[in-house]
């Protein structure tokens, strides 16, 4: 086997078990199945014609989901219809505790003691439902790692920043998608109101 | 575990402090021993964070369980043409 034929098998090899990450990301930022798989095609294909600016190949997945990322970036985002990056973006750097300090109480005593049942009986399309809801950088970076399994390093990759950011995006955006949670909970009438003991009244 | 502790010595590293390292846990990217020693043992003795734990942990599984998409054989036979063209 040739050097290029041998390369060529591992790229294929590569995208085809990447395909279903491929895809849902794609979906992610595209918003609909067609231009999501034209964003996998032209990824695959740019990719491709990259292949030379992998320089390991341990690294091919966060690599390949880059390319996808700047391909939405630079032809499918000026169409696309995802709210304005939160000013929750641009406060990276601060703590997670200003952020608790913005929740209400209610919600933090419900946090401290949730109810499982809840979680239990939540449909899962309510739960994407509240991920696609948050803010970009948010959604995207909790689908990366809690969903297609990407690591904070590899997330950082992909994103083009610090893994600094992608764990204070993580906490943030993690509390976040709990508090959307709470309130669904509330209006669905499942989230009981909780004493300061924890006990649910 | 650093050296300088013995194994039954622990930070009390308090809650907000838990917090702050929840997701890193959780997410399998706490990497220093002590820390997740110390974590792990705030754990042991604080009701809340563990009960918050277990319901993150929950939630991981959820979205795992219905985030996961399946691309469609359409996309799958349109790259393998690509692929053949390479």
């Amino acid at each position: 086997m040739t050097e290029d034929d041998d390369l060529k098998t591992f790229f294929s090899r590569e995208i085809e078990a990447s395909m279903d990450n491929l895809y849902g990301t794609a979906m992610r930022l595209a918003g609909s199945g067609a231009d999501a798989e034209d964003l996998v095609a032209e990824s695959v294909s740019k990719a491709w014609s990259a292949i030379e600016t992998l320089q390991d190949r341990r690294s091919f997945r966060p690599w390949v989901f880059r390319i996808l990322h700047n391909c939405f970036i630079s032809k499918y985002r000026r169409d696309a219809v995802r709210p304005a990056e939160s000013r929750l973006e641009e406060n990276d750097e601060e703590g997670l505790a200003a952020l608790l300090n913005e929740q209400p109480d209610e919600f933090l005593v419900w946090w401290a003691n949730p109810e499982r049942q809840f979680f239990n009986s939540m449909l899962g399309s309510a739960i994407m439902a509240a991920i696609n809801n948050l803010p970009d950088s948010f959604r995207l970076t909790i689908a990366l790692v809690n969903i297609e399994g990407l690591t904070y390093d590899e997330a950082a990759q992909v994103l083009g920043v610090a893994p600094g950011t992608i764990r204070s995006r993580m906490k943030r955006g993690r509390t976040l998608l709990q508090k959307a949670l709470w309130q669904q909970a509330r209006d669905a009438g499942l989230a009981a109101t909780n004493d300061n003991n924890g006990n649910a009244e | 575990m650093n050296s300088d502790k013995s194994s039954h010595e622990h930070d009390d590293i308090g809650c907000l402090e838990a917090i702050e390292a929840f997701y890193t846990y959780l997410d399998g990217e706490l990497s220093d021993p002590q820390a997740i020693a110390d974590f792990e043992h705030h754990m042991s003795h604080c009701r809340s964070c563990f009960s918050r734990a277990e319901v993150e942990r929950l939630l991981n599984r959820r979205m795992r369980e219905t985030g996961t998409s399946k691309a469609p054989d359409e996309l799958r036979s349109r790259v393998r043409r690509l692929l053949d063209e390479f």
